[in-house]
């Protein structure tokens, strides 16, 4: 949604200061480097050795509140010299690529589909799925905000609850023989199929709408998106969180982001209550400024 | 002769190990491995308590349905009384959830659609289908917060008595309604549910309602809650306010 942010900055006369950002971002992740492509490194060797706690069923124990540590202004990183870094409304913070492949960190794809992301045709004219109050969609919803991780007894499924606008994943185990539902249900979320690889968390997704955005800069994958997310402790508080996304449609060739996920530890702390639609009152004032709603790929050529 | 007597006695209590519990006889569950009662499984309800909680004859699109209301009838206070009726009239339009809204409690149970349980010692969560509204009932001994919080669905604590799971549940708005047909409340609600398991595939949901705001005296309704047992069978999703957003964008 740059031309807001555009309008303001020109009515703003007096450049704020660049130290206005909130506290320094931390360096290190449960003993390893933040920054993305260094974590996942370290915290793969971690990982070698880390014995997590075990639920009764003897599963790793990843149960708690967790906290993403990636800001979602753009999965290929912000720099430095980026104007949106002195918007006076909503500041996008600098930091690094989340990309750990391919080797430029940058999303693959297709000539089409970059002319779309990238702060491209999504971003310039439509309204952010999410401030919408649509989900963050998958794996957005896990970037910053609070979740927390159930294993409920019997271990036929994990349940993925996320504070933001109430999105709620549930992860059917591989215990539960079940076929995948057919290939013309589409959701948000995806339908999610989990297994344990040694001490590794897998969840398998399909059945992706392509109605959510990656990031707030309008990256996105389109209804023939694939994701594979691994999760594994590396210590008792930290997770290294891994997502391949593969889409025929919009990449080349399938990519992968890393960040960590970190558990909150603030006593007494509980997941709230998110009524975004409820609340919300400025969709009418977007849609006057002529952005639309964005209902994925297929909606462009309507 | 009383050995044909016995022998036939016996015979009656091999046939009789059935599991549908005798009049009288209380179920047992199948248990977690802390011992409660397993409520987990994808549930849905059979009833038409979601247009209108009351008994009602069809209307076009709305289908004849016996009441959950216990005595069928709500004690209203006189003004509140006239407020219903104003809400019921209105309906088509004042029902906050023709907006997509998050449905409250115990609305969200009986909407047409299926919804999830989940168990561990410390949490029973319940995921609806509907909106994707999500319910944490704490089970941890913790209490309410301070408030008043004005929550949509409330804030929910939860207890075992026996094998029955009571979830006693406060702070909400006053933004929702119980049905399409206009019942509702203030934010002074509080509500007690019951869930007890009655046999391998049915809950029995008793909710007790208060509102000193609204009602003369509290009131309760009971409906059965059924396994559904498709096996393929498992939560979709039904976001409310982007069906609505597309409804309103097409053929712009």
């Amino acid at each position: 949604m740059m031309a807001v942010a555009a309008v303001v900055g020109v009515l703003s006369l007096v450049p704020l200061p660049a130290a206005a950002q909130g506290p320094a971002a931390p360096t290190t992740w449960g003993g390893c480097p933040a920054e993305p492509l260094a974590f996942h490194k370290c915290a793969l060797e971690k990982a070698k050795t880390f014995k997590p706690p075990r639920t009764p069923g003897g599963k790793p124990d990843m149960q708690g509140y967790w906290r993403g540590q990636a800001p979602a202004f753009s999965v290929e990183g912000v720099a430095k010299t980026d104007p949106l870094t002195l918007d006076p409304i909503t500041p996008w913070a600098i930091g690094p690529s989340l990309i750990v492949d391919p080797p430029d960190r940058k999303i693959p794809y297709q000539p089409w589909a970059a002319e779309i992301g990238r702060r491209g045709q999504n971003f310039q004219k439509y309204i952010d799925p999410r401030t919408a109050c649509a989900s963050g969609g998958v794996p957005r919803v896990a970037h910053q905000d609070a979740s927390m991780l159930l294993q409920p007894s019997g271990d036929d499924y994990v349940v993925w609850l996320f504070e933001d606008h109430h999105v709620e994943r549930v992860i059917t185990m591989d215990g539960r023989p079940r076929p995948r539902v057919g290939e013309n249900i589409k959701v948000w979320n995806g339908d999610s199929r989990g297994r344990w690889e040694g001490n590794t968390f897998v969840i398998d997704v399909t059945n992706i709408n392509g109605y959510a955005w990656l990031d707030d800069a309008g990256n996105f994958y389109t209804d023939a998106a694939h994701l594979v997310e691994r999760l594994t402790m590396i210590d008792p508080d930290t997770i290294h969180y891994e997502v391949t996304i593969e889409d025929p449609k919009a990449y080349t060739r399938p990519w992968k982001v890393v960040w960590a996920l970190v558990r909150e530890k603030d006593p007494g702390f509980e997941l709230l209550e998110e009524a975004c639609l409820e609340g919300e009152r400025d969709l009418p004032r977007f849609l006057e400024l002529g952005y639309r709603h964005y209902f994925g790929e297929s909606w462009r050529s309507r | 002769m009383k050995n044909g007597f016995i022998s036939s006695m016996i015979a009656v209590a091999v046939f009789s190990a059935a599991p549908i519990p005798a009049a009288g006889q209380v179920f047992s569950p199948p248990r977690t491995p802390d011992g409660k009662p397993n409520l987990q499984g994808i549930w849905q309800v059979l009833n038409t308590a979601a247009w209108d909680i009351q008994d009602h004859h069809a209307q076009l699109g709305v289908p004849a349905g016996q009441g959950v209301v216990e005595g069928n009838d709500i004690p209203y206070q006189p003004a509140a009384l006239a407020q219903k009726r104003e809400n019921f009239a209105n309906r088509l339009t004042a029902d906050p959830e023709t907006k997509g809204y998050l449905p409250g409690v115990p609305r969200a149970t009986y909407m047409p659609f299926p919804f999830q349980i989940f168990q561990t010692p410390n949490y029973v969560t319940i995921a609806y289908e509907y909106a994707h509204a999500i319910r944490m009932i704490y089970t941890n001994g913790s209490k309410h917060p301070t408030g008043h919080i004005d929550f949509w669905m409330g804030d929910s604590r939860g207890r075992w008595e026996g094998d029955t799971l009571v979830v006693d549940v406060i702070h909400f708005n006053d933004q929702t309604w119980f049905d399409r047909a206009g019942n509702f409340h203030s934010d002074a609600l509080h509500l007690v549910e019951r869930y007890t398991l009655i046999g391998p595939d049915h809950i029995n949901y008793e909710v007790t309602i208060e509102d000193p705001k609204v009602l003369t005296r509290p009131w309760k309704m009971s409906m059965p809650l059924y396994r559904r047992k498709e096996p393929n069978v498992r939560l979709l999703e039904y976001p409310a306010g982007f069906l609505l957003q597309e409804e309103a964008q097409k053929g712009k």
